[in-house]
């Protein structure tokens, strides 16, 4: 019975196997596909670069609350806080991330530093193409990671600090 | 009080009678959450948090104003309870911001905890909730109306602690806010204590705010480099471009003998640390009289060549050494050893304060007649003589505050100004400010002396009645006068004793033999034969040079160097810089004070938040001091002591002992962990090899004081363990020789002055400025 069993197990592997050789081809032609992405297909969860955000007023924000530096299991978060004023507004609140740097180095994507933004300021965007052949590259700064003030309303007052 | 029995959750509890039931329970591990209740100030029941349920009563209780009673029975923790407890937080978070990510408490307020633990984060109320905008009161207390809960501590504090009653509460009912006196802002003493207490961030420092976060700093306990009362503050550092900053100082950690307590300048005058006019580089003057930057190497070559030609060829007698008053213990012992041993010289100083060497020779043989910095807080009762407290010693001002208030003390105060004390005072003599002397020669019995009336007689009456006399003097006493006032005290039963002096270490400074007269221990330089063995050197047996004499001399042209380690005794003393034209000076100092102006060579030194040893506050308490800061381009004073001598070619094995064998790292580089350093030092005797240890270690030096004076025979255990201990008086030996009193230069400091260091102070200089300016009253504090 089991010389049955064989040839009805691998069949039904075979059988996959055949159908799968007519079927069209399904190759992500990275990189040189069509789009921004170059050809790359990423799904809404990928966990990419970070982003980060904007409100709507264009203001950041990041409060610089230390909430995900204090969450991140690899320690590559780098904050250093100062007190907005009225001529040099940045974030919503009182405080705002005077510097803002990840080390790409170290950071393992997990997101947990998302998760803990209160203010939904971080999140992980797309980008992956983050390999470099020089190590101290990788430190990514807040203006690298910021989403750009163009079109937004506070244009101005935003580009005063934080754009590149 | 009689002991009492009652049940707390079951367990069978018992307490004296009188015990407030919070207190009880805490005691025992009994955890009852607590806004309002701050032991040691009065009770406010005003935050409804620690009900608890109390048989045989008809409503859930306050615990923190409940007193223990035989028989009753109490549940902390039922469902009644929470419900009662999340209702309370719900009610104060109808108007509460959602501020936690930006606000300084967040990660260490009690609201966020206890919000936490009984889970009301979410808000019945939909109403819009009222903001205000945060206002500044004082350059160092900042107010954010809505975070504040009105449990009251922040008034309580500031008028029963602190006597200055700056704070209160304005309208009633839901309307009722937290204002300052001054209208808009604050007038008062800017110790930040309201801050520390306030269980939110509704108060918050004008130094720290917005900083960082408490998560993110690394806290370091250790001692106040200010006054000589020597508070422990807690600092929080954290990393920066050229090392550890300083970004906050306060009073976490409860343990010290501040206990609760810290003034300003432990709280806020860290800053000069970071000031950018600090030195980094050594300095060496040129030909051409301009100032160059030098290697270390270079610096030091160049300094010790020039003390050792000067010491070839003039003589040890030709060098005059100064010490600081903010150095440690071990840095002021190596200093003299130094001084002593390698430029062959007595020649040795420091700025005196007071006379701590009349005061060690008054009480010669006497034990335990100095108290501790603890007993001002206990003491039944206490007489006061000169000195103003409340400026020059806040936390001995607090201790005596603290005394009358909680275990009604009596305090009876003499003094030739009206002194803030006096408050607290159960009599207060007014005397001419060159009437110490003969109060003293008053109160032992002389009636001669003083114009008596009613007011003189009963203040002496009372101080003769009192069984257990704690007399605190201040500089106004030097000399013979202590001499005088000592006998006086020793005629009265249990008398003890405190001499106040100025900065941290001074009284440091002087047992450690910072004197051209006395070694450590206060052992005179003629019978200095066991130092002299334990040297393995020829001591100079003659008095050297007080520091006036020095600069005599470098004015007759006899001090051909000066070696200046942490001091400024050019600005201090009024010395004409002409004087020191043809003397070759070293200074050792943070900045480029008006003697580094004068200096040849300048070395860039680290402050005692930036290095590790042991200091002495003025009552004879030791502590530990921990390294919190750094601070790159400067060096601690002992390494440069170290390396100086080094250079001019001593023998460092005898002036830092550090033994032969191995280098040895226990662990203390990476951070130890339990066990290791038993581990390595058992291979180590396993191998024959005895640890080596870094010629710039303190501790190795701390165990050489231990051995050669005889006061300092303290626990090391207890020490390193953070607890403060008491250097033992009757174990110093010497032979009364009077200095003169214009040596003696009290410092005169204020609450907002911190000698030559506290002008390198931004905060304090912005609270002097606030201080001196009044402001405008203008609108109400809405
Ligand atoms: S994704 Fe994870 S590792 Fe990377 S920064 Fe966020 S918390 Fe850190
Ligand atoms: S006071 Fe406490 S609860 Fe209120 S915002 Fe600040 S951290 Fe949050
Ligand atoms: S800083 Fe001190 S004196 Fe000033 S209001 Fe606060 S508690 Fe009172
Ligand atoms: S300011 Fe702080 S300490 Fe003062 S009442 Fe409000 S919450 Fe309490
Ligand atoms: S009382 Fe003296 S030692 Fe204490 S914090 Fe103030 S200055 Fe520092
Ligand atoms: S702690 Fe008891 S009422 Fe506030």
């Amino acid at each position: 019975m089991s010389i049955v069993r064989n040839i009805a197990a691998i069949s039904k592997g075979m059988s996959i196997t055949f159908k799968e050789m007519f079927q069209p081809t399904e190759v992500e032609n990275y990189p040189d596909g069509p789009g921004p992405t170059r050809g790359a297909v990423l799904q809404d969860r990928f966990r990419g670069a970070h982003v980060l955000q904007r409100d709507e007023n264009g203001l950041e924000k990041c409060v610089a609350c230390f909430l995900c530096a204090a969450a991140c299991p690899s320690n590559c978060i780098y904050i250093e806080a100062a007190e907005n004023t009225a001529e040099n507004r940045i974030s919503s609140s009182e405080r705002y991330a005077k510097v803002y740097n990840i080390d790409y180095n170290r950071c393992i994507f997990c997101g947990y530093c998302v998760e803990a933004c209160p203010t939904d300021a971080i999140t992980h965007g797309h980008g992956f193409e983050l390999a470099s052949l020089n190590a101290t590259n990788l430190v990514m700064r807040k203006e690298d990671m910021l989403v750009p003030a163009v079109g937004m309303p506070g244009e101005l007052a935003a580009h005063s600090d934080s754009v590149k | 009080m009689a002991d009492v029995t009652f049940t707390v959750d079951g367990k069978k509890l018992t307490a004296p009678a009188g015990t407030l039931l919070i207190d009880a329970c805490k005691a025992v591990g009994i955890e009852i959450p607590a806004f309002c209740y701050y032991p040691g100030l009065s009770l406010q029941a005003a935050c409804r948090m620690c009900v608890v349920r109390i048989e045989k009563m008809p409503k859930l209780q306050t615990a923190c104003t409940t007193t223990v009673a035989e028989g009753m029975v109490v549940q902390t923790e039922t469902d009644e309870i929470k419900q009662a407890r999340k209702a309370t937080i719900e009610l104060l978070l109808g108007n509460h911001p959602l501020d936690c990510p930006v606000c300084d408490a967040g990660g260490e307020c009690e609201l966020q905890d206890m919000t936490f633990k009984y889970g009301a984060a979410e808000s019945k109320y939909v109403e819009i909730k009222q903001h205000r905008e945060e206002q500044q009161w004082s350059p160092v207390v900042f107010f954010d109306r809505p975070r504040c809960i009105l449990c009251y501590r922040c008034v309580r504090v500031c008028g029963e602690g602190m006597d200055v009653w700056a704070l209160g509460i304005q309208n009633r009912g839901v309307s009722a806010v937290i204002a300052p006196n001054g209208q808009d802002h604050l007038e008062c003493e800017e110790c930040g204590m309201c801050i520390d207490i306030c269980p939110v961030g509704a108060l918050t420092s004008g130094t720290y705010r917005y900083k960082t976060r408490p998560w993110e700093m690394t806290h370091v306990a250790t001692i106040c480099t200010h006054c000589g009362d020597g508070c422990k503050t807690t600092l929080g550092t954290r990393r920066s471009n050229d090392g550890m900053e300083i970004v906050r100082g306060d009073n976490r950690d409860k343990s010290g003998i501040n206990g609760d307590f810290l003034c300003i300048k432990g709280r806020y005058a860290f800053d000069f640390a970071n000031r950018t006019e600090r030195l980094t580089k050594p300095l060496v003057r040129q030909a051409d009289g301009q100032f160059k930057e030098a290697s270390w190497s270079e610096a030091i070559d160049f300094a010790a060549k020039r003390l050792r030609e000067i010491r070839e060829s003039k003589g040890g007698q030709a060098i005059g050494v100064i010490g600081s008053n903010r150095t440690t213990n071990e840095e002021n012992y190596l200093l003299q050893k130094f001084a002593r041993t390698v430029l062959g010289t007595n020649n040795i100083d420091h700025h005196r304060t007071v006379d701590y060497v009349s005061f060690a020779a008054a009480l010669a043989g006497k034990s335990e007649r100095t108290a501790s910095l603890r007993d001002t807080a206990n003491a039944p009762a206490i007489l006061l003589l000169g000195n103003d407290p409340t400026e020059q010693h806040p936390a001995l001002a607090w201790n005596l505050r603290s005394n009358v208030r909680l275990n009604r003390a009596r305090i009876y105060i003499a003094n030739h100004a009206e002194i803030k004390l006096r408050r607290q005072a159960k009599q207060f003599l007014e005397i001419p400010k060159d009437g110490y002397a003969s109060l003293v020669q008053y109160l032992a019995g002389n009636d001669s002396v003083v114009a008596a009336n009613e007011q003189t007689a009963a203040f002496r009456d009372a101080i003769r009645k009192e069984e257990s006399l704690l007399i605190i003097f201040g500089s106004e006493f030097r000399g013979r006068d202590i001499q005088a006032l000592v006998e006086f005290g020793l005629s009265l039963p249990n008398t003890k004793f405190v001499l106040l002096g100025d900065y941290a270490n001074s009284r440091g400074a002087a047992d450690m033999g910072l004197l051209p007269d006395t070694l450590p221990g206060y052992v005179p330089v003629a019978s200095a034969a066991h130092f002299a063995d334990e040297y393995g050197a020829v001591l100079p047996q003659n008095a050297g040079l007080d520091l006036l004499q020095m600069f005599d001399a470098a004015q007759s042209g006899n001090l051909a160097a000066l070696y200046v380690v942490g001091s400024n005794p050019v600005t201090r003393y009024g010395v004409d810089p002409a004087v020191l034209k043809n003397t070759f000076v070293i200074v050792q100092d943070m900045f480029l004070t008006e003697t580094a102006q004068l200096a040849d060579v300048v070395f860039p030194a680290a402050n005692l938040y930036e290095k590790a040893g042991t200091v002495t506050n003025t009552y004879g308490d030791i502590q530990l001091v921990k390294k919190a800061a750094d601070k790159a381009g400067v060096r601690s004073d002992f390494e440069l002591i170290v390396r100086l001598a080094d250079r001019m070619g001593a023998d460092l094995k005898k002036l830092v002992p550090f033994g032969r064998g191995v280098r040895a790292d226990m662990g203390q580089t990476r951070g130890a962990q339990s066990g290791e350093a038993d581990r390595h030092s058992v291979w180590l005797a396993a191998h024959g090899l005895e640890p080596k240890l870094s010629p710039f270690d303190p501790f190795a030096t701390l165990d050489e004081i231990q051995r050669l004076v005889p006061s300092y025979s303290f626990s090391r255990l207890e020490l390193l363990a953070g607890s403060d201990q008491h250097a033992k008086s009757e174990l110093v030996q010497i032979s009364a020789a009077p200095a003169r009193r214009d040596l003696v230069l009290p410092s005169q400091d204020t609450l907002f002055t911190s000698g030559t260091l506290g002008r390198y102070s931004d905060k304090l200089k912005e609270v002097l400025d606030s201080h001196t300016t009044p402001k405008p009253v203008e609108a109400a504090a809405d």
